[in-house]
This record gives structure tokens, sequence and C-alpha cells, in this order.
């Protein structure tokens, strides 16, 4: 008889252990093994990419096969612009998963071109901690959400500091004596053209780029509030003011920088943003207006060391100190189902975009950090799109393990927007890119004619703008 | 006899179809769509309601639709001058050649099997600003300072059809040797032997008998920079201040450039189609008319 207890015992804790083994696996491993989908996701890393890069991709691959084991996922190389997207949408090819800049999503959505993953994101519980701004632009009017923050980027100025000691701009401690305002930039831009021949300041005045980048001056020349550079009247008619005397003042001062103070680069009309990165990063430009988010286009991709690289914030100018913020975020296909949102915000919850941290996630940030580490690409602290602070405090230790760089060059950047001494401002709200083409026309004609008369280029912008605005916006 | 006839329209219609079928996907369907969407109000690619003409009246007015409409006849007159007669020289050139005709010919042939971008991208380098430009290094070693090029208005579209000639130039310039090559060499000796020396040969037996060719590759010339848009789009962006800005590349802004109206992009190339039609309807009138007359 005791034999017999001793048996059953025995073969009740077997069957303990056997149930609990699958329990245990199925609460670590497979978080929902009902899903069942396909999602293809683009931006994946071509075969091109770094090895470092490809293994982490491959990571998260093998993440979700044992998490979502159901859920079949399909690389895709799709890297977004506007022209090849619309098409894409409308012929029902576009990836599940794709990456637009913040200054399409609105367009995106009023079009309806991209995928509802409101419904998604609350059942993942995250659909509160977006920082309000992001909201902002990732929803329509009703407040259902049709993306997510990739990274968010602030706008400041890229520093190659060989330059900056060539033209003898340093202070004792051996740091760069930066610009604080747009008059200094002016300034020290001309004494190191004086002394080394090189461009004080590198103008990406091509496309778009030369109005982007204007906007961000003309705030600082007090182009917001009742001056903004486009507002809404009582009626709710979108109207443009490019002639106001902030404005024509901002413009002024561009001017000013080609034909009085010649700081610019030679061909600023053709520079891009990846040209203007090339500038700075093979010293022939000594500053560039460019955000927190690209610093590894001038050092990792350009050869520029990360100890001869550093991060300021946008100069003030005579009315303001406020600095663009902006990123890039994730946007689904028009033609995702339910279940594809899902899988989706999980693919999202693997790479750590969404406010979760688990070791899984956190080998993840590790090895992102170690790859742009070992790329020479400064590894900095994120200005995250999430609210939820102890996931923000969490993030920040690990990247602090990882930090390659003497923050005595970045500090400053980081500093101003944590303590509020220079005011965020997303772009302009509506069609802000056919609104920057109309201001680099006018940036291009004040930089390329001395004579050019910067009121009557402005008001022509304006006009042309404005009738832009009536047919896509006021006259529907 | 009439089932014999039957038979053989019947092949000839089988041997036409596969054209007629690419033809009407790949031609005709795509313009008639373009046509029918630029008198439609578009919400990207769907068509929302008919407008009449109100997209071509709206984009006519408009500052940069005069100034692209400008720089195109611009781009066409400066490719007239600097690019029509070139290759014609060339291939009076390398056809005088006794010596490595071939070699000649291949090198004169050689940019145009370079991809177009690729020649851009080449000449952007040559024609850069500031000191690491390749023709101000050159131009430095005579002691003159750095230029710019491209960021100038006035030089802008001369460049960029000197870069366009130089790709394009030695493949018209076999299309000429292909026809001279045509021309009898018994006329040449005749003209030898009765004193006529090399110009006027030239002028008295080569340029009358490759003149039709001349005319149809003129058209076919205007034609093609008419419808000019990644040298532009690539080197300059249309730049600086839209004195580059072709009607393509116009159009392609309208489509793609930030604001998706397809509507308006379909105007902008129905008035491109209309205006390359009449010219070539008045090139056809006179080239009818001198034919008559011969």
């Amino acid at each position: 008889m005791n034999r017999f207890i001793k048996l059953v015992s025995l073969l009740l804790a077997l069957c303990l252990v056997l149930a609990a083994v699958p329990f245990a696996y199925a609460e670590d491993e497979v978080i929902d093994a009902e899903l069942t989908c396909t999602i293809t996701l683009g931006n994946w890393p071509p075969d091109t990419a770094a090895d470092a890069e490809k293994a982490l991709f491959e990571g998260y691959r093998a993440t979700m096969a044992r998490q979502y084991p159901n859920v079949t996922l399909v690389p895709d190389y799709y890297s977004y612009s506007l022209s090849n997207y619309v098409p894409m949408a409308k012929g029902h090819t576009a990836p599940s998963i794709f990456q637009p800049p913040f200054t399409d999503p609105q367009l995106l959505i009023s079009q309806g071109l991209v995928g509802d993953v409101t419904d998604a994101l609350e059942q993942f519980g995250v659909l509160d901690q977006f920082s309000p701004s992001y909201v902002e632009m990732l929803a329509d009017e009703n407040g259902r959400i049709y993306g997510l923050p990739r990274d968010g980027y602030v706008l400041g100025m890229h520093i190659n500091i060989d330059l900056f000691r060539e033209a003898g701009l340093m202070t004792e401690d051996g740091l760069p004596m930066y610009p604080r305002t747009l008059q200094e930039m002016a300034e020290y831009g001309q004494i190191i053209r004086e002394k080394t021949g090189k461009a004080g300041l590198v103008f990406p005045a091509s496309e778009t780029y030369g109005g982007w980048l204007f906007t961000n001056i003309a705030w600082n020349f007090g182009c917001v509030g009742e001056n903004a550079l486009e507002y809404q009247d009582e009626d709710g008619r979108w109207v443009c003011n490019f002639t106001s005397p902030e404005c024509v003042a901002a413009m002024e001062f561009i001017r000013d920088l080609k034909w009085k103070y010649d700081i610019l680069n030679a061909d600023a009309t053709t520079t891009d943003w990846a040209g203007a990165h090339s500038l700075l990063g093979t010293g022939e430009a000594a500053m560039n207006f460019a955000a927190d988010d690209s610093v590894d286009q001038p050092t990792a991709n350009k050869g520029l060391p990360v100890d001869s690289f550093a991060l300021i914030p946008f100069p003030a100018g005579p009315e303001g100190r406020y600095a663009l913020a902006g990123g890039t975020c994730y946007m689904f296909s028009p033609d995702i189902t339910g279940d594809q949102a899902i899988a989706l915000m999980a693919y999202l919850k693997v790479l750590g975009k969404l406010p979760f941290l688990d070791d899984e996630i956190i080998a993840g940030m590790r090895a992102d950090y170690a790859a742009k580490r070992d790329r020479g690409a400064p590894v900095l602290p994120a200005i995250s799109a999430w609210t939820d602070e102890s996931y923000n405090a969490a993030k920040q230790a690990i990247i602090d393990e990882y930090c390659n760089v003497d923050m005595r060059l970045y500090n400053d950047f980081f500093d101003s927007i944590s303590e509020g001494t220079i005011t965020l401002k997303s772009e302009e709200p509506i069609f802000a890119q056919q609104l920057y083409r109309e201001l680099t026309a006018v940036v291009q004609r004040v930089i390329t004619r001395e004579g050019a008369d910067v009121t009557k280029a402005l008001l022509k912008a304006e006009e042309s703008f404005q009738e832009y605005l009536d047919d896509e916006y006021n006259d529907q | 006899m009439s089932g014999a006839r039957g038979l053989e329209s019947a092949k000839a219609w089988l041997i036409m179809l596969p054209s007629l079928i690419l033809m009407t996907f790949f031609v005709w369907e795509p313009l008639f769509e373009s046509v029918r969407m630029s008198l439609y109000k578009t919400r990207n690619v769907e068509l929302v309601r008919f407008i009449g003409l109100e997209n071509y009246l709206s984009v006519m007015k408009k500052d940069d639709f005069l100034q692209a409409l400008t720089n195109t006849f611009s781009y066409t007159f400066w490719s007239l001058l600097i690019g029509f007669l070139l290759p014609i020289v060339l291939a009076i050139l390398i056809g005088e050649t006794r010596r490595g005709k071939g070699f000649f010919r291949t090198v004169a042939y050689l940019p145009n099997m370079l991809p177009g971008l690729a020649v851009v991208i080449l000449w952007s380098s040559f024609f850069s600003g500031g000191p690491t430009g390749v023709l101000n290094i050159l131009l430095s070693t005579f002691g003159i300072p750095p230029q710019t090029y491209l960021t100038r208005a006035d030089w802008v579209i001369p460049i960029i059809i000197l870069i366009a000639t130089w790709k394009g130039a030695g493949a018209t310039a076999l299309i000429y040797m292909a026809s001279i090559a045509g021309i009898s060499p018994e006329l040449y000796e005749a003209a030898t032997i009765d004193g006529a020396n090399v110009g006027q040969r030239i002028f008295h037996i080569l340029l009358p008998a490759i003149r039709k060719l001349t005319g149809t590759l003129l058209i076919l010339q205007i034609i093609s920079v008419f419808q000019i848009m990644y040298e532009p789009m690539v080197l300059t962006k249309g730049g600086p201040d839209n004195a580059s800005l072709s009607l393509m590349q116009l159009m392609w802004q309208y489509a793609f450039g930030g604001s998706m109206n397809y509507g308006k992009a379909s105007a902008v190339a129905v008035i491109v189609t209309i205006i390359l039609l009449l010219m070539t309807a008045v090139y056809s009138y006179f080239n009818r008319r001198e034919s008559d007359w011969e």
C-alpha cells in the first residue's frame, strides 16, 4: 500500500511538472498562437546592409516567430516616398508597414491611403501614452490613429569642431565656441570662411529643404502666433502670411548670409539634405542645421570622428528661440485587417517602439546601440515620443552604457529641450511640403540674385501658396 | 477571289494583333485616361467630379507654369543651338577619317551607353561650385578663382543642354553616318573629277542627301528635349528659383511633389502633348509643301 501511495504521488508530481512546463512555455514565449495572418514589412534591411543590422532584424523575426507562431513576416525592402507610395496603395500592393516622415501623415490620412490601428493600440494598452503632439500628427479629426512615432527629432545644428579649431573659435576647455544666436552664427561663419576658406554654414536650398529650414529661422524672427506663416481665420479658411515684417526680416537675414557675410556653401541651391551632411562630414562646411536623429550622417557615413562633432541647439533669433520637432513615423497599408493591425503592433513592440521593456526588447536596444557605436555613430540620449516616465528612464540607463561621446558636446542641445529654454514647435500645420516649395523658391532667388526684392518675391510666393490653399482646402 | 482576300486580310490582322493589343493597353488607353483625368477634380488617382477645363485654367494662370513653359522653349532653343549641328559635324568628321574610324565611332557613342543618371551625377561634380569642383580645379591652374555654375539662373539651362548633348550627340551622329554611308560614292568621284573641294562636296552632295533625315531628327530632338525632366531634376531640382524648371518637371511636382494633384498633372501633360502635336504638324506641313514643289 505504501508503495502504491508512493507510486501515485510520483505520478501526480510528474503530471504536475508536465502540466507546468507547457504553461511556463506559453507564458514566456507564445503570446498569441491564435493570431493568424501575414504582414509585409517595409524598410527591411537590404542584403547590402551592415551584418549587424541584418542580424538585428533577423532577431526580431525570430522573436515574432516564437511569440506569434502563426503570424508570417514577409520582409520588404520598400523605402517610402510619396510618389512611389500612392500607386502602391491604390494598387493594393503597399507593404503592411512603412515609414513616412512627419510631413506626410495628414495628407495620407485625408486621402484615405493609410490603415487605422486605433483598436489594436487600445488592445495593447498604449493608446493614451502618446505624446499629445504626436497624436495630433497621426490622427484624423475623429481621433482615430493611423500611425505611430518611430523617432522624434529636434532640429539643432551640427558642428564640425575641426573647422572651429582651425578658425580659433575654441574655449579654454577645448570646446567649440558655438553660436547662441543667428547673428553670432553669421559672424562666426564669417570668421571660419576667412580663416579656413571653407563654408561657415551649409544651407541646403534645393527642392523643399530651403523652405523647411527657413520656417524655423522665420519662427525665431517672430513668425508665430498672429504672425504665423499660415493660420486659420474665423471662417475656418487657411490663410498664408509670408509678407509680415518678421518674415521679410527673416528672408533678408538669409540674403545677408550670402551677400553680406558670405558664409554659405557654393552650390546651396543644388544641395540637398544628404549633400549638406556630406559637406559637414568632409570638412567643407562648419555648421549645418540638422537634428539629433541624423548625427550618424556626417560621422559614421562620412567619416567625421565623433570627437570632431558636436550637436548644439538651434540658434535663437531676435524674437524667440524655437526648434522644429518632428520625425519619422510608422504607418500602415489601407488594406490591413484587424488581425494584421494587432500583428503589426506586436512587431513594433518587439522592435521596442511601443513603451514596453522586456528582456527581448532590451536585448534589441542593446544590439542597436552597439551597432551604432561600432559604426562610429554617436550614441545619444533619445527624445521619447511616449509619456511613460519609467519606460523613458529605463531606456536612458541602457543608452548611457553605450554612450561613446563627450556629452559636453551635446548637453546644451538636450538640456535646452528638457529645461524648456528652447520652444519645440511642429511643422506648419497644413500642406507643409507645398509651403516649403514656395519658400524654397524665394530662398533660391535671394541667394542667387544680390539685388532681389525680398518683399516682392515673398508676395509672389504668398499669392501662389494662397491659391493652392484655396484650391486644395478652402474652396472644397 | 473575295474569300482569298478575306483570308489575307485576316492574316494581316492576326499579324498586327499583338502590336494593336500592346498599343491599346500601353499607349492609347493611358493617353485617353490622362486626357480624361485632366478634366476631373481628382483625389489621388480617383476621379471625384467633372470640372471641364478648370485644371487647365488653374495651371496656366500660375507663374511657375509660364516659367516652366519659357524654360522648356529655352531648353529647345539651346539644344538646337548646341546639339543640332554637332552630330552632323561629328558624322562628317568621323566619315572623313581615314584611320581608326571604328575607334572614333565607338568613342563618340560611348557616353550614350552610360546610364542617364550616372552622366548627370558625373557632370554635377564637374560643374560643382567651390574649390572642389572639377572645372574649378582646372580653372585654378590658370589662376581663376572658383566660380559657381549651377546656381546661376542664366547659365543653368545651357549647362544642362551641354550635358544632354554630350550624352546624346554620338548616337545621333551614328544615324547620320549610316545615312551618309548610303550616298553613292560615284557622286563624290564625279564631283572630285569636276574639281569640287571638301566644302563643296559637303554642301552640294552630303547635306542635300541627308536633308530629309535631318528634318526627321530635328523634330525628334524637339520632341525629346521638350520632355526633358531627369537632367534638371537631378542636377538642379528645377532651381535656382525655378530657372531650370521644365514642363515635365512641373507635371511631376503636381503629381508627386507633395500635393498629389493628378488632375493638374494630367493637364500639364496634355498641354505638352498639344504643343508637340502643333509643332509636328507645322513641320509636316512645310515638309509636305517642300516635297510638292520638288
